[in-house]
């Protein structure tokens, strides 16, 4: 599933069967190369919500067990939640220094939250084992040999 | 094997695998008396910052790129005053070549140095070669203020005046980066071949 197709998912409370938060970003952890935690909107209390949370990232919806699963975030999540970490929009640059474009998407797998590749326009598509880090410049990946 | 101007490499950014760009390239430090390239002095982010403390050997560098210098980690930097004294250490950065004029061993003028083209080992640990100069050409070249690329022999002598390189460089000059790389192997192949 791509960022942009997963963005504005609703996340349902498996519980109340009542709409909890919206999707609204994703924070990636470029050490395990998957979705750490997703930032939420519309929620009552509290903006994000971990991965590891979750009940199912489905294809209409993301279900949890109860709004409470939603908080302010752990440390780690909270490191990973400013501008300098987010992918999309960011330049996507090679180990060797070139660059290759614009991260303008991300391909995940929704069952266990980790990257399959990040897109860079139509052509390029970077899988996401090369991700090295996602810093305040640039999406570094190792360069292909 | 990757050819640059070095003009191009100033002002790029120097950025860490993880994504952060911790400097940028402020002036290019030459070793063994400017044949190679031993380091580079660095500038901090941004419009209205200065010069840095630190410096970035080249054997710290991952990659030179066509749009940043890449390195592992912050730990890649070290003190300036180490990186210039290494390059010392190997023959001195020789002079400022920028301005000078080339005249071969011939006794004529070829031209004034413009730019100066590296050669960029991609694999760890290749070194960083002065390979050629951008310069003005002089009457002798036949095409008189056009900039053309000119080999150099994998050691050249230089003062602050005057590059001397071999007559038969003018036989191997380029015109663009592209076809240069084997212009400046042909140029050493039959250099080494003569002596």
């Amino acid at each position: 599933m791509l960022f942009s197709e997963a963005k504005k998912h609703k996340v349902v409370s498996s519980s109340s069967a009542a709409t909890v938060g919206k999707v609204s970003s994703f924070l990636v952890d470029p050490v395990t190369r998957s979705v750490l935690a997703m930032r939420l909107k519309k929620t009552e209390d509290g903006h994000f919500l971990r991965w590891s949370d979750i009940t199912a990232f489905g294809v209409d919806a993301v279900t949890v067990t109860g709004a409470d699963k939603i908080g302010d975030g752990d440390d780690d999540v909270k490191e990973l939640s400013g501008k300098d970490h987010r992918v999309l929009g960011k330049r996507l640059l090679s180990s060797a220094g070139d660059e290759l474009g614009k991260v303008e998407d991300v391909d995940f797998d929704p069952a266990t939250g980790a990257l399959v590749a990040l897109l860079a326009g139509t052509e390029t598509v970077v899988a996401a084992e090369r991700l090295l880090g996602i810093g305040s410049y640039a999406v570094v990946v190792r360069d292909e040999p | 094997m990757r050819l640059m101007r070095t003009s191009e490499i100033a002002k790029r950014p120097v950025v860490t695998y993880a994504g952060e760009d911790v400097a940028q390239i402020k002036d290019i430090v030459y070793a063994a008396g400017g044949g190679t390239v031993g380091g580079f002095t660095l500038a901090g982010r941004g419009l209205f910052s200065g010069p840095l403390k630190e410096g970035l050997a080249w054997g710290s560098v991952a990659a030179l790129g066509a749009d940043a210098v890449m390195i592992r980690d912050e730990d890649a930097l070290s003190p300036t005053k180490d990186v210039l004294e290494a390059s010392r250490r190997t023959g001195g950065s020789g002079a400022d070549v920028l301005g000078s004029r080339v005249l071969s061993d011939a006794g004529v003028d070829l031209g004034v140095v413009h730019d100066v083209i590296v050669s960029v080992d991609q694999q760890a640990g290749g070194e960083c070669d002065v390979v050629g100069y951008e310069i003005e050409a002089s009457e002798a070249l036949g095409t008189q203020g056009e900039k053309v690329l000119i080999p150099l022999p994998d050691t050249l002598a230089a003062s602050g005046e005057h590059l001397m390189v071999p007559a038969s460089a003018k036989d191997f000059v380029g015109r663009d980066l592209a076809g240069f790389g084997a212009a400046v192997d042909a140029f050493r192949a039959q250099l080494g071949g003569a002596s």
